[in-house]
């Protein structure tokens, strides 16, 4: 019995890093403020409104935490693999492109719309990982680079079709270069009726859309693969050790191209919400950034699908937190970037000295 | 009683949960040599860490030539004139041994590196020592044994008087043994100490004065060498009485298992490590292949076990030619292997003993379903029969692999391969850095193999493991197998010779 309190004592003090390293953080921004000179009550009341005060609030997180979590997800599965995917972002880009062509060119019924174009996204994403994946499983080449550089191509390509063959500038509409319009059968829905009929009140200004669904049978997905499936023990065993694997007989190389298109796969997911249920349409506009969020929300949650759901959640109420910092006090939102760093950096940091901690608090007990 | 030239009294280290050193003392004469034994584990590594100032003990003293110390860094150390030989050497590859012996202590006129006289330090340290080495010639370009002479050199350049060597000769031919001993025996005429770290018990009582036995941090007790027997040492060492020699029954070979024909095979550097070699192992045989380091051995394992790149040749198992195979056929087909660096390639660390025991067969019923999903059930069954049948040490099977010790992991591979039942096991440097121990358990393994009438291919750098062990022991000198000998005429010093090319003559 002491045993096992115990073993949970050391458990939870692995996982405890995210929560000092916020609490830490949020010390750091205190005395920003108070440098500043303002008011450290009256900017974390502002916080507080703009993020978690009310129920309206909460469903607006949960919503902006969707993309982020599928670049999280996107995210942990390369680097379970081992695999440094920098170049989500150009496959959220292009995944996007793929599922929206589906979406307004293959005139199906929404039973079957919706599907389509979330597998088309996922196959734009994959294919776009699919040289960086097979020049580095093959050749050896760092995928930091090939990545990068793909995710360059795919801004120009998109940038290119968007502007001449997919072209969907219409007159009466705003000059945003687009893409035609989605046809209304791939449009997708709002839960916010479902959500209203189980008690929570979620305006209707909030999406909370389909692609809450996606990103929800994703995870589930993705974690059954990792941890209950012969193919995600290979994933995990190739990031642990390529000698190893190797030893023992795994296709290092065909495990790596794997996971490398299903992190495409997935980051193909993660303009959904926004072509598929904001706008209604594609555009090379899309808000950037999301794919390299997903390495520091991945990174916090020590790569687990079930972490990101926090991680990505952080993330979330950090952009919601920067919004009520610049309205409510005079913090410049430059801090509120400067803090997000700060917060990744303290929670990787503690989090080594943490399971460093517990490594030899387990030892002890072996031992 | 002259004034010890070292003293360690008391020194006692805890680590949260176990105690590395509990009250350990010991002493060290100018002009001695003091073998420490004891298993992996025992605290010989903390105990040097403390001396070399890498650890702080807890409590306990060092007086170095009566005076007490508190060493705060090896920096510290070699100003003390304590220097240590690591068993990995600390040496800069590209670079000359003149440059790696005088680095950090270059002397400089006007900015200008002024190595003349430094050279002429050297030269005279070489003579006193008995180290010859080339001051000019790349450590790349140097055999193991000629590199270990210049870590020996770059301490004694920096002053050393009291040497701790660990493990020195578990990477050395026979012959290479006999020179460092000539070397030890001029430091210690010249009033150095050394603190001698081996598990080879033959060594100890050949070089000692004095023995030092530590067991599960505490020390056992220090006798001289004179009137102490191997058995002896042994027991101390492991707190019971130990069978040195594994009992091997007599012989009934089947037919040939593994041929290997005219193989030739490149290594990762370019040039043909494995060249035209040939061999045959039987059922009910152990081939053992005795070699200085780096004379295709590597080579020979990862084209028969793994995958390499062939040139030409033919690796048969049972008369089928594997050299296209991948890994899983190789596996499939029979083939278990005991790697060379285990820690590199035996085991997933942060994965469950569970999941390492069955890996390599993780993919396979009963480990996985139909729709390849995992079998956690199966998985942990496995494992505790595993566990039971090899006397694996591990709290429960979920226990993660990195929490076992090092004997246990090793155990962990040997059992994991065992099992697999395979036709032939390639077995590579089994016991290097395993205590005696877990020696023994390891060896009673690769005869039990024998017994059940499978092949075992058995690469060491022990002699000694071999002529126990082998029915056949090939000599391996520049890819080729230059000599085979039958267990009953295998003579040490004649497989050393061999060994190192100096009687190459009589070519299988």
């Amino acid at each position: 019995m002491a045993r096992h309190r115990r073993r949970f004592g050391v458990y939870a003090l692995e996982q405890s890093a995210p929560f000092i390293g916020f609490l830490a953080s949020g010390a750091v921004l205190t005395f920003i403020i108070m440098a500043l000179g303002e008011n450290p009550g009256k900017a974390f009341q502002g916080i507080f409104k703009f993020s978690v005060s009310d129920p309206a609030k909460l469903a607006a997180l949960l919503s902006i935490s969707i993309p982020y979590y599928l670049s999280g997800l996107s995210i942990v599965i390369a680097f379970r693999a081992g695999v440094f995917n920098i170049g989500n972002e150009g496959q959220y880009f292009i995944g996007g492109m793929v599922g929206a062509i589906a979406g307004v060119y293959f005139p199906l019924p929404p039973v079957l719309h919706i599907p389509v174009v979330v597998i088309f996204a996922m196959l734009g994403g994959a294919l776009w990982a699919l040289v960086p994946a097979v020049l580095k499983a093959v050749r050896g080449i760092s995928e930091v680079i090939t990545t990068i550089m793909f995710n360059n191509i795919a801004l120009a390509l998109v940038n290119f079709l968007v502007n001449g063959p997919l072209s969907g500038l219409q007159k009466g509409t705003s000059l945003e270069p687009q893409m035609k319009k989605l046809l209304p059968s791939a449009v997708f829905g709002k839960l916010n009726g479902f959500f209203r009929a189980i008690g929570w009140n979620v305006p209707n200004y909030v999406y909370l859309d389909y692609s809450l669904i996606v990103a929800i049978v994703m995870g589930v997905v993705i974690w059954f693969l990792l941890f209950r499936t012969r193919q995600g023990f290979e994933i995990r065993a190739v990031g642990t050790s390529i000698d190893v694997s190797r030893y023992a007989g795994i296709q290092v190389s065909r495990v790596q191209i794997g996971a490398f298109m299903l992190s495409g796969a997935i980051a193909g997911l993660i303009g959904l919400q926004e072509i598929f249920a904001i706008r209604g349409f594609y555009t090379y506009n899309l808000a950037s950034g999301l794919g390299f969020d997903g390495i520091a929300i991945s990174l916090i949650a020590k790569n687990s699908p079930v972490g990101i759901i926090f991680s990505s959640a952080l993330f979330a109420f950090l952009k919601q937190a920067g919004y009520g910092l610049q309205l409510f006090s005079k913090v410049p939102n430059s801090v509120t970037y400067a803090i997000q760093g700060i917060m990744i950096l303290f929670i990787v940091a503690i989090n080594e000295i943490l399971i460093r901690a517990a490594r030899s608090l387990r030892k002890k007990e072996v031992g | 009683m002259s004034e010890a030239l070292l003293e360690m009294r008391e020194i006692t280290k805890s680590f949260p949960g176990v105690t590395a050193n509990d009250h350990v003392s010991l002493d060290l004469q100018a002009g001695e040599i003091l073998a420490l034994v004891g298993e992996n584990g025992a605290g010989k590594t903390t105990l040097m860490k403390i001396l070399y100032g890498l650890h702080k003990p807890d409590s306990g003293w060092i007086a170095v030539r009566g005076t007490r110390v508190g060493i705060r860094g090896p920096r510290d150390a070699i100003h003390r004139g304590i220097g240590m030989v690591h068993q990995h050497f600390m040496l800069f590859p590209p670079f000359t041994v003149l440059e790696n012996i005088i680095l950090g202590e270059e002397s400089q006129t006007a900015g200008v590196l002024a190595t003349a006289r430094q050279s002429k330090q050297i030269s005279a340290l070489m003579e006193e020592n008995k180290l010859v080495v080339d001051l000019t010639a790349r450590v790349e370009d140097l055999s193991v044994g000629i590199q270990q002479r210049v870590e020996i050199l770059k301490i004694l350049f920096r002053g050393a008087t009291i040497l701790v060597f660990d493990e020195p000769t578990a990477v050395l031919t026979p012959q290479e043994v006999v020179e460092l001993f000539r070397t030890f025996r001029a430091m210690k005429a010249q009033g150095r100490g050394i603190i001698f770290i081996t598990h080879k018990l033959d060594e100890v009582l050949e070089i000692a004065d004095r023995i030092t036995v530590i067991r599960q941090g505490k020390m056992v007790e220090t006798m001289d060498r004179v009137g102490a027997t191997k058995p002896r040492i042994a027991s101390l060492m492991v707190g019971k009485p130990v069978l040195l020699e594994v009992e091997r029954p007599p012989a009934a070979f089947g037919p040939v298992v593994l041929e290997v024909k005219d193989l030739v095979v490149r290594s990762s550097r370019g040039y043909d490590a494995v060249n035209g070699l040939s061999l045959t192992v039987r059922a009910g045989e152990i081939y053992g292949i005795a070699g200085v380091e780096g004379n295709g051995q590597s080579e020979l394992v990862r084209a028969i076990a793994e995958s390499a790149d062939v040139v030409s040749g033919e690796v048969l198992l049972e008369g089928k030619n594997i050299i296209s195979e991948s890994v899983r056929e190789r596996r499939e087909g029979g083939i278990a292997h005991i790697p060379e660096d285990r820690q590199k390639y035996g085991l997933l660390l942060p994965f469950s003993v569970a999941q390492n025991l069955t890996l390599g067969m993780h993919y396979r019923p009963p480990f996985v379903t139909r729709l390849s999903i995992i079998n956690g059930r199966a998985i942990r069954e496995s494992a505790q029969e595993i566990i039971k049948t090899f006397d694996i040490r591990t709290p429960s099977e979920e226990t993660p692999a990195n929490a076992l010790s090092g004997g246990n992991q090793q155990k962990a591979v040997v059992a994991r391969e065992m099992s697999a039942n395979p036709k032939l096991l390639v077995a590579a440097q089994p016991t290097r850095g395993v205590d005696i121990g877990a020696t023994e358990f390891i060896h009673r393994q690769l005869v039990k193999a024998r017994s059940e009438g499978k092949a075992v291919l058995l690469v060491s750098a022990d002699l000694d493991e071999l002529l126990a062990l082998s029915d056949r022991i090939g000599i391996i000198f520049k890819g080729k197998i230059i000599k085979e000998i039958v267990h009953d005429e295998a003579v040490k010093e004649e497989v050393g010779l061999y060994m190192t090319g100096e009687k190459a003559n009589g070519a299988a």
